[in-house]
């Protein structure tokens, strides 16, 4: 079964003064489990809004959606007992101390494991008599990816996740995440605008414009199917010829993007590479924001 | 993170950075290699990436699998790998060395000479 399903999602908002905003206009995203996407897109693409929706947390106008199986909306408590979800917003009771909060999480949620969370703070600074208050931003969400992690969930949500930390502790989260993930069962969807850092974590990926996901694939099929060919001067007008999606003039020359392209066909013209996400997103969407 | 080439699958740069270590004695034969999930994380990348790479290794016979603890460094390795590298080396990497001496024109004789004493060849003239 998919852990996430959904199918011609639908959302507007009513605008101030521009009219209704589309958010998300037909959107269709699937995750399996195992399996970690990316969702990726400028601001104001309706990330944040599928993210949303498949936590049960906003109403759609439209579209069929299955997440774990469930209804969102009206099966949501059933949802968040199987889910774990870190947000840029997430916040925590500041007034309350650390045991106090695992104290809390334990008595709400059936399926937190506080050793786990006991055992996962024990390698970072936060201390069990700390006031959530005190702590810094990294330490705030290193003790709410303790908490997330702590919960037997078959699903993680992390919108924006290490948005406003630093190196040290991107690399803590990143380490912990990899470490406690269950490739059998779990499946992660995670949305960033760091895409350089987690472009290699990912199994698939999904690009999200103007609310509708413009491309859904898994890595090794973009792989497959896009290549990035530099060429100079002389070879330029036979690359223009196998038809590139994109182009554009570089300190490397100039770099051409192509779709469905044997490497063979590609590579007497220059050196062929896979594009990264950045570079893949901006050719397929680049001229058309 | 890790800076990977662009224009081979990171599996395939796994599997020669541990063909690197095995070659240069890093990793002994016998010797366990981190598992997976400290792989993924580390370099922040996919674990089925990771497997991939394993798997490969192990079916060059570089690699054994160890029930329940991992895998390690077979044996006969070291001499396999040295045997798939010379390979390698003379079906890609020489080629390419081949066709930039011949841009450059540099004097082929005088760099090969310079094997023996270790040394730089001279600026050609």
């Amino acid at each position: 079964m998919s852990l996430i399903d959904a199918r011609g999602l639908r959302k507007h908002y009513r605008g101030m003064r521009a009219g209704d905003v589309c958010a998300l206009d037909g959107f269709d995203l699937t995750l399996e489990p195992g399996r970690i996407l990316g969702l990726i897109g400028p601001n104001g693409s309706g990330k944040t809004t599928a993210l949303k929706a498949f936590l049960g947390l906003t109403h759609l106008d439209g579209g069929d959606m299955r997440v774990l199986g469930l209804d969102p909306r009206r099966q949501r408590k059933a949802l968040m007992t199987r889910t774990g979800y870190i947000a840029d917003v997430g916040t925590l009771p500041r007034w309350m101390r650390v045991h106090q909060l695992l104290d809390y999480v334990a008595g709400v949620h059936p399926g937190f494991r506080r050793e786990r969370a006991q055992a996962a703070l024990s390698h970072t600074d936060v201390r069990p008599d700390s006031r959530i208050q005190g702590l810094s931003r990294g330490m705030t969400v290193q003790l709410h990816l303790a908490l997330v992690l702590a919960v037997q969930a078959d699903l993680l949500v992390l919108d924006e996740p290490t948005l406003g930390l630093d190196i040290l502790y991107r690399q803590q989260f990143y380490d912990r995440l990899l470490s406690e993930f269950d490739g059998e069962r779990q499946g992660i969807l995670i949305t960033t605008h760091e895409v350089r850092e987690i472009e290699h974590l990912l199994t698939d990926v999904v690009f999200i414009h103007h609310g509708r996901a413009v491309l859904q694939a898994p890595m090794d099929d973009l792989a497959a199917r896009f290549l990035r060919l530099g060429v100079g001067p002389g070879e330029a007008a036979a690359a223009r010829a196998l038809g590139p999606i994109s182009e554009r003039h570089s300190l490397n020359g100039i770099e051409m993007v192509f779709d469905g392209r044997a490497r063979s066909e590609l590579e007497p013209l220059g050196p062929v590479a896979t594009p990264t996400l950045p570079e893949l997103f901006v050719a397929l969407l680049g001229e058309n924001r | 993170m890790t800076d990977w080439k662009d224009n081979e699958p990171i599996y395939l740069q796994l599997r020669q950075r541990v063909i690197d270590q095995i070659i240069s004695g890093g990793l002994a034969e016998g010797a366990l290699i981190p598992s997976i999930r400290q792989v993924a994380a580390q370099h922040r990348i996919n674990p089925l990436t990771v497997s991939r790479a394993y798997q490969l290794l192990s079916d060059e016979g570089l690699l054994d699998k160890q029930r329940g603890q991992g895998m390690s460094v077979a044996a006969g390795a070291r001499a396999r790998a040295r045997q798939t590298e010379r390979q390698r080396f003379l079906s890609v990497e020489w080629p390419e060395i081949a066709r930039r001496i011949r841009s450059l024109n540099i004097d082929a004789r005088a760099l090969i000479a310079t094997l023996d004493d270790g040394g730089a060849p001279n600026e050609p003239h």
